[in-house]
């Protein structure tokens, strides 16, 4: 009779509790696993920017727009390597509804600037040359069901073609990929040219500058060489790193997320808490078994190993179910999510986190009952059980 | 008939008496239910005070126009023509100066969020004075209103609670404008208050808006009837404009939040499943530690019925203390907080929490049913095992 037999045994003697006691543990990793995705997925596009990617927007607020000749000037400051500039479009496609990310953007600098985005080279010059042409992310077309050539019908909330309406023709002249799994292709680009000439606003305006710098040591630099000489000018500007102001934006959305995911971590715990305790609980009311095993000559360390093994293997068949349940609800819905959250993976990180808690969990629960056990005195714990 | 509920008062009495013996899983029960409606209330608190913030602010009597297909406020764009042509149409109200109506532009600022320390966007809206005059429910709470012409505005209560720089006499700038707060309104907690508001023509000026606006209000005369204006606009080309009452408008942005509430009831109900697993625990240690007492009182004449009802009576009084006790601490951590998120318009919507008795009720039933289904089984178990098993069990 080996110790792993005995702990098979001492588990399953009321298999009701072990399947609750599991269950209730499946829950709490299955909420973990696909919460903890999820706020990673949210946090993701910080991650993502380049180093010496600035953004150029205008001092007033994002959507205000600045100058084209911003554009043609802040070329020439030292520092910056490329550069270039993007209109936001509020496209949507067929329904309000289904709205499109789509910039109206300068083709050649806009690549040069945005080095992750992938595309081939003959698709890529067909752009280039097609005014109405515009380039489609890789999940933006799947999810609209999008090959080359395709002719697109996209409105925009925001602008009115000149010829009436507000909806423009485009041309899919290619499909683009990122450099990396985590790039979010839910987006179009199309000739800057062909949109400003054909809405309404007058001309000559840009939504913001986007450019790299020669090195991420000079963003500092080269964001006050922008700002300082566009001070007192009619449109004043507000350079910042990518980073920062993906982030600046995200926390627009504000605390609600923390509320959310701090509620949810919290109920996690909790139902730990509830677990742990039954737990315990199970290897109490067994102290005059134990004792017997003593005064069959187990050895304290060995009961010890025993009683802490089982609780971590109950911790580690219900965690790791869960955690499962949760990739599997991931992968399951992936599809679905694409169009909000394209990084919904359960990936190793997270997965590495919610084993360090199972362990913990059976550690805890385990560790005290385990204590008792070593120091269980055979003669009051057969007295006690009178 | 009356023994037989004497004798299930007893058999509650008994098992809740005995409680003491079995106090750690009685408490994680409690707990566990406590938790599940205070997440499942947090969720909703969120979405109804979001929901409130923006139902409050739309009056049916105001009809909003914007240009068709902008669905919000900050898309769209209406010339000086439309206005004047709007203003001749019929059913809207007149008073001695002329029609009610009231163009207004609607511009995005930056402002710094005192909760994070970051730039967020804040709109900054431009009226006239019949604008002013057609918010009744807006009350200065401090200082004065702006002075037309002038570089100075009012600010909404919530700008001031989440934002910094906006009290009083503080000037701020925006790009190359600086302006000063000359006074704080109150609009009844609604969406109103997460703007700031000044003359409309200073407006246009700085930011080079020429003539154009971006919505217009205009009084309804007769209470919720667009049917008048809506004439106007078909027969009337240069109209290419979609309207809806403000009520319907706002309603419409109040549901934004609704995927909250819809993710709460998600992760409550299955969080709920962990926290019955745990409640079924609590309840079989119940019945096993009571099993020589059952079987006691069944060979007394106790009949199975009331075996039956005082373990489930046992689970609800457990459940609905945990419920109690989540509905409190949900209570006291998020009933009014305040917060602020972004909203249709692509501008910041300042709101708090709102705990309403239907939430609570909604609580409610969710901790009778776990009390329930925790309950249920475990006194059915209780019920149906012979009395000799059960003496057997228990020594």
């Amino acid at each position: 009779m080996n110790d792993l037999y005995l702990i098979y045994k001492n588990m399953t003697r009321k298999p009701l509790r072990l399947f609750l006691t599991c269950f209730a543990i499946f829950i709490a990793f299955l909420i973990f696993g696909a919460v903890t995705s999820l706020q990673y997925a949210l946090n993701s596009t910080i991650n993502l920017s380049a180093d010496n990617r600035l953004v150029v927007f205008n001092r007033i607020n994002f959507t205000q727009s600045l100058p084209l000749s911003y554009y043609q000037k802040a070329a020439n400051f030292e520092g910056v390597k490329d550069i270039t500039h993007l209109n936001w479009f509020g496209g949507f496609y067929q329904e309000p509804s289904n709205q499109i990310a789509s910039f109206a953007v300068d083709p050649q600098t806009y690549l040069r600037v945005y080095e992750e985005i992938i595309i081939d080279d003959q698709q890529k010059q067909a752009w280039f040359n097609n005014r109405q042409g515009a380039l489609v992310g890789e999940k933006l077309a799947q999810i609209n069901g999008w090959k080359v050539g395709d002719r697109i019908p996209i409105s925009s909330t925001i602008f009115s073609h000149r010829d009436g309406g507000n909806t423009w023709e485009l041309v899919v002249s290619g499909i683009f990929r990122g450099n990396t799994e985590q790039y979010d292709t839910r987006h179009m680009v199309f000739h800057y040219k062909y949109f400003i000439e054909t809405q309404t606003f007058g001309d000559n305006w840009i939504g913001w500058m986007a450019l790299t710098t020669d090195d991420p040591g000079l963003n500092e630099k080269v964001a006050k060489t922008i700002d300082d000489n566009f001070a007192n000018s009619q449109n004043e500007t507000d350079t910042s790193t990518e980073k920062a102001f993906n982030k600046a934006f995200i926390e627009q959305i504000g605390n609600i997320g923390l509320i959310i995911f701090s509620v949810v971590f919290t109920a996690f715990f909790t139902i730990l808490v509830v677990v742990g305790n039954t737990m315990a609980l199970a290897i109490r009311e067994r102290t005059g078994e134990i004792a017997v095993l003593k005064t069959l000559g187990f050895s304290s360390p060995r009961i010890f190993r025993m009683v802490l093994s089982e609780s971590i293997l109950i911790a580690l068949i219900g965690g790791l179910s869960g955690l499962a349940a949760a990739w599997m609800l991931l992968e399951g819905t992936k599809s679905f999510f694409a169009r909000f959250l394209p990084n919904l993976v359960l990936d190793s990180h997270i997965a590495l986190e919610a084993l360090i808690f199972m362990l913990l969990l059976g550690i805890i629960t385990g560790l005290l009952p385990a204590f008792n056990a070593l120091r269980l005195n055979i003669v009051t714990a057969f007295n006690r059980q009178q | 008939m009356g023994s037989l509920i004497a004798q299930i008062v007893s058999v509650t009495l008994m098992n809740l008496g005995s409680l003491r013996r079995r106090l750690w899983m009685s408490l994680a029960m409690v707990l566990a239910s406590a938790v599940v409606v205070a997440i499942l209330l947090a969720f909703l608190a969120m979405a109804k005070g979001f929901e409130e913030t923006m139902r409050g602010a739309g009056s049916s009597q105001i009809a909003i126009l914007m240009r068709k297909s902008s669905s919000s406020e900050i898309n769209s764009v209406i010339q000086q023509e439309q206005v004047n042509l709007i203003g001749e149409s019929e059913g809207i109200t007149h008073d001695s100066s002329g029609p009610l109506i009231s163009p207004e532009l609607y511009v995005i600022v930056d402002g710094i969020k005192k909760s994070t320390g970051t730039e967020a966007n804040i709109p900054l809206r431009g009226l006239n004075k019949t604008g002013m005059n057609m918010r009744t429910n807006m009350r200065l709470v401090e200082g004065r209103m702006f002075t037309p012409g002038t570089n100075e505005m009012v600010v909404g209560q919530g700008v001031l609670r989440e934002f910094d720089g906006f009290e009083i006499g503080k000037e701020v700038r925006f790009g190359k404008n600086l302006w000063t707060v000359v006074g704080v309104f109150s609009t009844g907690g609604n969406i109103f208050e997460s703007e700031l508001w000044a003359d409309i023509k200073i407006i246009q000026s700085h930011y080079n808006r020429g003539n154009s606006y971006q919505s217009i209000r205009a009084k309804l005369e007769n209470d919720g009837d667009l049917g008048p204006l809506k004439e106007t606009i078909e027969r009337e080309p240069r109209l290419n404009l979609d309207i809806q009452t403000e009520q319907e408008y706002f309603a419409s942005q109040g549901k934004q939040l609704q995927y909250i509430a819809t993710f709460g009831w998600i992760i409550s109900a299955v969080m709920a499943l962990g926290a019955l697993a745990g409640a079924l625990n609590t309840m079989y240690t119940s019945v096993a530690d009571r099993a020589k007492e059952i079987a006691t009182l069944r060979a007394l004449g106790f009949s199975n019925f009331s075996a039956f009802c005082g373990t489930i009576a046992e689970a609800m009084v457990l459940a609905v203390t945990g419920g109690l006790l989540g509905s409190l601490a949900a209570f006291i951590f998020f009933d009014g907080l305040n917060t602020s998120t972004l909203g249709g318009s692509f501008t910041q919507v300042v709101f708090s929490f709102e705990m309403s008795p239907d939430l609570f009720l909604q609580g409610a039933i969710l901790a009778l049913v776990i009390g329930f289904v925790s309950g249920f089984f475990p006194a059915w178990r209780a019920a149906r095992m012979p009395v000799i098993v059960a003496f057997r069990h228990a020594t």
